[in-house]
């Protein structure tokens, strides 16, 4: 009967197509790493050179640092977290998540972007966004969520140090994460921002940005920090010790990061 | 067939519940007779008619078709309606659209053998007069070609009882005609009790061997349409039978002798048939059809216009279908009518007409007695 | 255009569909068809997904399958799985989801079929199940198909609650709407509209395909 025969046909085109997908589940064995969204642009390059030279794939999944540690308490399966702070990853350590204590791989730094043809003048006192306050012409400030992201707190800090917290904060656009908070300035719909060096390097908004380093001294020490976690596989153990060596530094170094001394 | 019918091959019926509507029913229908729920909305005769089917379930009941026990509640036991041989034809026919006239036949025939299915629907099809329609598909079919695919698909499922609900309510008065006929010649050929449930008292007399006059899930009267009609037992059945001359009157003798009853009705004596059931004194109800009314022909007088005589004006006055109805005052402050009919050339030749004076006889014979209740005005 | 996203979306989808086509042609034709005490609890519970935002039922999914403790520990400790940041862990946030998106269209498709002709089959001799599968769902697959293309659709497109649920995790979870999402983070803009526009344009075609069904199953038995 015609509509018998539909359905039947349906049915199964569904099993077809579901037993046709099951190997994407079953090639997606490589390990998962969690990691900061500042870091994103450095760590695919690092990611890139670790396969060439082992053979090995990794997976990775940027957030913003607190955000993961919240996924990793509630069981998410990374084995590795790369947090933008000293404070997340000693949290983990603290609650026997961890495979032993973390190690600070490099350290970040805080830069004011806007777009690039804007007549947004950037100095260090960020006193040209001091006057688009007291004139009321400020329209829009993206940072971090200083709740879970350290680039936020940092930014926050930097404000407070400034004296401009209070008079910035009715007008802060907040990023789920540092990567969002760049994305907002450099696309315009905030003014101006305050995020990573990092991100800042990225290649794809070289042409579309302007930046500003931002003193080190007005903000705690951005400590990036790495730790193993409990079910860490050979892997990603490979990929801790890889994040250490020389060639994955200066990758880190052209993105911005101070490294420790080797 | 056999003359006699088969009493193994009736069905016998017991209905009783409260909720959701109040149900207490006792019938039988013989195999063969074709018995009518009637009845106006909402007195139940539909819910009797899905309880025999077996797509309700009352609290308690008893029904047994054919020796077979399809429920009987003191035990606990009903039997669903797929599991009974029930043919139902329903009041929009629920035939499935989605297949054509000769698949939805043969939904009907499980108990056959597959290769003969498609013979025996085309045999069902011939039965009702419908060959050449079993490709056609239900919507693209008349109301009484859906009627009569309905009746097939309900006789191929060799139904111990046939039931039918409202079946020629949907149709116009010309088909419904047409498929009255249609049924009166089928049930010569089946042998299964049949029900059928009307609002129509028409349809139920002009089809019928026997009528159930249902009222608020009661069985007022059961009898052939002809009794129930002429002999109701209350005037509320008077009342449902669609009777127009229902009054109230007073027993004044019976006379052993003449075989007659006398009753005071307004300021008359009216003599009725012997019916010493009731009481002298005894306030009681009469009525009278409209057939027992004759007219005083002013053309041909006759004896019996002797007979209960009245006088009154002509107040209604409707012609239809060649018959005139009239009804005639007979006391004008109470405004107590009488109806009557007579053929329109009877009319015409007396010269009757509204405001007319006529002259009636009302038959004793036709005169009914039922016990008192208060009239509705 | 991020095959792996996509190709991770549509089996997603795809396996949500073959549990909520049970699931839905169950609670359709159990809600079409009967009274109960507690209908209109069970109806509304049913329908909470329709308003519930996502990150409250995301966040009600990772406080009962987590697996430090209730029924995720049991689960974990039984079974060794897990039912966050993973692909089943999706679908069950799918399914649960997408109910009122598949039951309710079944249950129109099951309560426009008009009682008398479920009355009619029984009278035919045909059993409940008989009924189900020559009768009702011959007639309510127009319903039926249109539930389950909303589905597919609706799925496709889950956002929060995947990210809550499943997190960023590529070939894991990583969505095609989470990867559009990750691309905008990445300045990667062309990847990001290409991605949109296909997104939009399937959409498009998922609603105008069901608007065409449903009139033509109307047009068709009338």
């Amino acid at each position: 009967m015609k509509q018998h025969s539909v359905l039947n046909r349906l049915k199964a085109g569904i099993v077809a197509l579901i037993l046709m997908l099951s190997p994407l589940a079953t090639a997606a064995n490589s390990p998962i790493i969690a990691a900061a969204s500042s870091v994103k642009f450095a760590l695919q390059e690092i990611a890139e050179a670790f396969y060439h030279d082992t053979g090995n794939r990794i997976r990775i999944s940027y957030s913003s640092s607190g955000n993961l540690t919240r996924q990793i308490q509630q069981g998410a399966p990374f084995e590795l977290l790369l947090s933008a702070n000293a404070g997340y990853t000693e949290q983990l350590y603290q609650q026997n998540k961890t495979l032993g204590q973390s190690i600070t791989y490099a350290l970040g730094r805080l830069v004011l972007i806007t777009e690039k043809n804007t007549s947004l003048t950037l100095d260090k006192q960020l006193s040209a966004i001091k006057i688009l306050t007291e004139t009321g012409n400020l329209k829009r400030f993206a940072i971090a969520n200083p709740l879970h992201a350290p680039y936020g707190v940092a930014a926050q800090e930097v404000l407070q140090q400034l004296g401009l917290w209070e008079s910035i904060k009715p007008h802060l656009v907040v990023g789920e994460n540092v990567a969002q908070a760049a994305q907002f300035a450099s696309s315009g719909a905030a003014q101006v921002g305050l995020v990573s060096y990092s991100i800042a390097l990225a290649p794809a908004l070289q042409n579309r940005t302007r930046t500003l380093l931002i003193p080190a001294s007005l903000h705690r020490p951005l400590q990036q920090t790495m730790v193993l976690l409990h079910n860490a596989g050979e892997t990603s153990k490979l990929f801790f010790i890889y994040l250490q060596q020389h060639k994955a530094r200066a990758i880190l170094a052209r993105y911005g990061y101070s490294v420790p001394e080797e | 067939m056999s003359d006699k019918p088969n009493p193994d091959l009736a069905i016998h019926i017991s209905l009783q519940q409260q909720r959701p509507i109040p149900l207490d029913v006792q019938l039988d229908c013989q195999p063969s007779e074709l018995l009518a729920l009637v009845g106006p909305s909402g007195s139940g005769k539909t819910t009797i008619l899905r309880a025999i089917a077996g797509l309700y379930q009352p609290e308690n009941g008893r029904i047994i078709c054919q020796n077979e026990v399809w429920q009987n509640s003191v035990q606990q036991f009903f039997l669903p309606a797929h599991r009974r041989h029930v043919g139902l034809v329903f009041q929009n026919y629920a035939l499935f659209p989605h297949m054509t006239v000769l698949n939805n036949i043969q939904q009907a025939l499980s108990e056959i053998p597959k290769q003969h299915r498609h013979s025996h629907a085309l045999d069902l099809l011939k039965k009702v007069h419908l060959e050449g329609l079993d490709h056609r598909y239900p919507k693209t079919l008349s109301g009484g070609q859906q009627q009569r695919v309905a009746v097939a698909r309900a006789l191929a499922r060799n139904p111990k009882v046939l039931l039918l609900d409202e079946p020629f309510s949907a149709v116009d008065q010309v088909t419904r005609r047409k498929l009255y006929r249609e049924l009166l010649a089928l049930r010569k050929k089946l042998a299964m009790p049949m029900i059928i449930v009307t609002h129509d008292l028409e349809e139920s007399t002009l089809l019928a061997d026997r009528i159930a006059l249902l009222h608020k899930g009661q069985i007022l009267q059961i009898g052939t349409p002809k009794s129930v009609s002429a002999h109701p037992v209350t005037a509320t059945v008077a009342r449902l039978m669609d009777q127009q001359n229902i009054f109230t009157a007073q027993v004044l003798d019976h006379d052993l002798t003449a075989k007659k009853t006398r009753i005071h009705w307004l300021d008359r004596i009216l003599e009725a048939s012997f019916q010493p059931q009731f009481k002298i004194n005894e306030k009681v109800c009469w009525t009278i059809q409209s057939a027992n009314v004759l007219l005083h022909r002013r053309d041909r007088p006759s004896n019996g216009d002797k007979e209960n005589p009245l006088h009154g004006k002509v107040i209604e006055y409707m012609e239809s279908s060649g018959l005139v109805n009239m009804l005639v005052q007979i006391d004008k402050e109470l405004n107590t009518t009488i109806a009557i009919s007579v053929p329109l050339h009877v009319s015409k030749r007396n010269g009757l007409g509204l405001n007319e004076i006529i002259g009636i006889s009302l038959l004793s014979e036709g005169i009914h007695l039922m016990p008192y209740q208060a009239l509705r005005r | 255009m991020d095959w792996q996203a996509l190709g991770l979306s549509v089996k997603l989808s795809l396996v949500t569909l073959f549990f909520l086509l049970p699931i839905g042609i169950f609670f359709g034709r159990w809600l079409a068809y009967r009274q109960f005490l507690g209908k209109s609890i069970l109806q509304t519970l049913l329908a909470l997904p329709l308003v519930l935002p996502p990150t409250v039922l995301g966040y009600y999914l990772l406080v009962i399958f987590s697996p430090n403790q209730g029924l995720g520990l049991w689960l974990n400790k039984t079974f060794g799985t897990t039912f966050v940041f993973n692909f089943e862990g999706l679908v069950i946030a799918s399914i649960i989801f997408n109910l009122p998106f598949a039951i309710q269209p079944m249950q129109r498709a099951f309560s426009s079929i008009p009682r008398d002709i479920r009355e009619a089959a029984a009278c035919c001799g045909m059993s409940p199940a008989h009924v189900l599968w020559k009768i009702e769902l011959p007639l309510a697959w127009p319903g039926i198909i249109s539930a389950m293309v909303m589905c597919f659709a609706h799925t496709l497109g889950e956002f929060g609650i995947v990210l809550i649920v499943g997190g960023n995790i590529p070939a894991e979870t990583q969505t095609i709407a989470i990867s559009i999402y990750d691309r905008m983070q990445a300045f990667d803009n062309q990847s990001a509209s290409i991605m949109s526009l296909s997104l939009l344009l399937f959409s498009m075609l998922t609603i105008s395909f069901t608007y065409w069904l449903s009139e033509r199953s109307q047009k068709k038995h009338v």
